[in-house]
């Protein structure tokens, strides 16, 4: 994997909300949704960008697509600035991109049938007309899992999963390289979860896609992801290598999240010990100072109040932004042995 | 004498496309001071079976037609709405999923706990008050002194499931019914929420009745476990049971259809085929057949529940006798069988299952 080329970069992006009040709409402050964060992505790959809400995932996945204007910042898509290309050029843009979106209600229209659904993307971008439409839309719809003739169906007339994977058909459509897929499989029942999971593999085996994969369930993002960036409160806090991630995860915050995943096995959950943070996510209008984790970390100290920390690499692919890290050469704390910590 | 028993319990509702029966024949039981985790996925019947027990479930559209919970010797469907009063929130208490919609946002939480512990308490306004400082402090909410007196929307949604678990127990309930409670909160504050009412539990000695669709939740918390799916229970047994020796087709699949977080093999997952049940349309059989890699032709006939004589029960055909030469036609990875399964132990009309 390592040899393979970036498709995407991210570089030094921001996206800020601004917040008005009173008659004159004044702008009293910002939503610090996306605070400055940088990382690549590999063709081929797919990245898991985990965290909790407010964290600034989804805005991040959207600003990458250009959904959201940027306030600052690039993303290169195959050599071209994504934030800066003229209306034509970010048309055939959007043929390499696509989004999946995570609640399959809200995102198809109710008025269109499926056939329609899946065949507007093919008509706007002149991909096939009259009856190759027809012929493209069937052959997408059994490359999901579905049946030709849904194609004449409507939207509630399908579960959440089978809605999921009419989706997953249109951002296909296009033919994209890259497709953000932002929590794809949160709103469906755990049965379904893994169908939709195993059928994004499948197509990304079989069109050679590069995920951004949005989730908050770790065990998910672990499960399908090549490499894993944590976000907190609008900062990437680490990257690494999924196994490497899971295994030996440098930032607390990191540690903290992986140790409050409940593991569906009575013997596992009897042995582990787990890290429980106390306080709630600080809201991104108002961050605190320094690290954003200071204030919920057990092993903080002053500098961390002070001084935002920058991602450092401590290992091939492996990055981390903490202080703590940082002064003991590398090495990661050991939470579950500051008593505070633990339970 | 179990403290709270459900038995037979049917409840369905009227809807425009026909009747929608949401639970079955449902049987269970919860023992003082035990925790059990009832999980299944949407449309399982695991809230509405908890709404019945509060009688909450809108008469009509819904309609009760058939079984009893009995709670304390009382049969709790033949209780005046009066009577149900004095019995919700200080017997049996419940906490919701969505700690927003369930707060009211126009009065303060202070005033909201207080008047559980005035009505059911019988508590003067500044003895309340007091009360609902310690309940508060018990939660861990810092500064109670001052929390007390904010709304809703100042509070985090930790911080507003911590003030509907100081609500449930301060009247000191024996059943606390917590649906969904953690499922809107991100995981490190659930990691908080499950560590709470473990502590909760081990100090006031409440029965715990924890309705989730994660595993993994269940793992943690409960000691039995009830598996339900499409109204009626599937599976019951202790949480090692369930977890190192499924005996139904659907608990297995579904344990083997989740990533594990630790697991390092990243082999492909195994998910469950098919769709869950059409309520409006519920096969005579097993109401998983249509899914069940398992399936046989005795599978269209009401199945009852097989006894493993540990407490451990599965409603499923493969532990029947009767299917046992069949079973190792259909397939060759068929789940373990234990010698010791003793048929049908009892009716599907009659209960198994005892907690």
């Amino acid at each position: 994997m390592n040899g393979r080329p970036d498709i995407l970069e991210v570089r030094d992006l921001y996206k800020y909300f601004p917040i008005s009040a009173g008659v004159f709409s004044r702008h009293i402050g910002d939503v610090k949704a996306v605070d400055g964060i940088d990382f690549s992505i590999r063709q081929g790959e797919t990245l898991g960008l985990v965290g909790e809400s407010g964290s600034g995932k989804t805005t991040a996945g959207r600003v990458v697509l250009r959904l959201l204007p940027a306030t600052k910042g690039q993303v290169i898509f195959d050599g071209h600035d994504v934030h800066t290309l003229g209306p034509g050029d970010l048309r055939r843009l959007r043929r390499e991109m696509q989004i999946i979106f995570q609640d399959p209600y809200a995102s198809l229209n109710p008025r269109m049938s499926i056939g329609a659904i899946i065949g507007e993307p093919l008509r706007i971008h002149g991909l096939a007309r009259g009856k190759d439409v027809d012929a493209r839309v069937q052959d997408l719809l059994r490359r999901v899992g579905l049946q030709p003739y849904h194609a004449n169906r409507y939207p509630h007339e399908f579960s959440g999963g089978q809605r999921q994977r009419i989706g997953i058909a249109r951002a296909l459509a296009v033919d994209p390289k890259f497709i953000v897929a932002d929590e794809p499989v949160s709103a469906l029942d755990v049965s379904i979860q893994a169908q939709v999971i195993n059928l994004m593999q499948d197509l990304q085996a079989q069109f050679g896609l590069t995920y951004l994969f949005i989730a908050h369930d770790l065990s998910v993002v672990r499960h399908i992801s090549t490499r894993v960036a944590v976000m907190y409160v609008g900062k990437i806090v680490e990257i690494a290598d999924r196994d490497d991630l899971y295994d030996n995860p440098l930032h607390p915050y990191t540690q903290a999240l992986l140790s409050a995943i409940p593991i569906p096995d009575r013997a596992v959950e009897i042995r582990r010990k787990r890290i429980i943070l106390t306080g709630d996510i600080p809201s991104p209008v108002n961050p605190p100072s320094g690290c954003r984790f200071h204030t919920r970390c057990p092993v903080a100290f002053d500098r961390c109040k002070v001084e935002v920390p920058p991602l450092q690499t401590y290992a091939p692919g492996h990055v981390a932004a903490c202080h703590w890290v940082e002064e003991h050469g590398g090495n990661a704390p050991d939470l579950t042995a500051v008593p505070a910590a633990v339970a | 004498m179990s403290l709270l028993e459900v038995k037979n319990l049917a409840v369905g509702f009227k809807t425009d496309d026909g009747f929608v029966s949401a639970i079955n024949g449902l049987s269970y039981s919860v023992e003082r001071g035990s925790t059990l985790g009832i999980v299944g996925e949407s449309g399982s019947g695991k809230s509405v079976s908890a709404l019945t027990i509060m009688r909450l479930v809108p008469i009509p559209p819904g309609r009760i037609d058939g079984g009893s919970i009995v709670f304390r010797d009382q049969n709790l469907l033949t209780k005046s709405e009066a009577e149900m009063r004095r019995i919700r929130g200080k017997d049996i208490a419940m906490i919701f999923q969505d700690p927003m919609t369930s707060l009211n946002p126009v009065l303060t939480v202070g005033a909201q706990i207080s008047e559980a512990v005035r009505l059911h308490l019988h508590l003067n306004k500044r003895d309340a008050l007091a009360k609902t400082i310690d309940m508060l402090r018990l939660v861990r909410i810092p500064l109670p002194e001052k929390r007390v007196r904010e709304y809703p929307h100042q509070l985090s949604g930790g911080m507003r499931q911590r003030v509907m678990i100081a609500m449930a127990l301060s009247c000191d309930p024996d059943v606390l019914i917590a649906d969904e409670p953690t499922t809107a909160l991100d995981v490190t504050i659930q990691a908080q929420i499950l560590d709470l009412m473990n502590e909760m539990q081990e100090r006031l000695g409440s029965a715990i009745v924890l309705i989730t669709h994660d595993l993994g939740v269940v793992a943690e918390t409960c000691r039995n476990v009830l598996v339900m799916y499409a109204g009626n229970l599937i599976e019951y047994g202790t949480t090692d049971q369930i977890f190192s020796a499924p005996k139904h087709p659907y608990t297995m699949g579904l344990l083997e259809s989740l990533p594990r977080l630790d697991d390092r093999e990243h082999s492909r997952l195994v998910p469950i085929e098919g769709q869950p049940p059409n309520l409006l349309r519920l096969p005579a059989g097993c109401s998983f057949a249509p899914r069940c890699k398992y399936r046989m032709p005795i599978c269209d006939t009401p199945t009852p529940l097989y006894d493993f004589s540990n407490g451990h029960v599965a409603r499923c055909f493969l532990y029947d006798e009767r299917t046992a030469g069949e079973r190792r036609l259909t397939t060759e990875s068929a789940p373990q069988i234990p010698g010791t399964a003793t048929g049908a132990l009892t009716a599907p009309s009659e209960p198994a299952v005892a907690v």
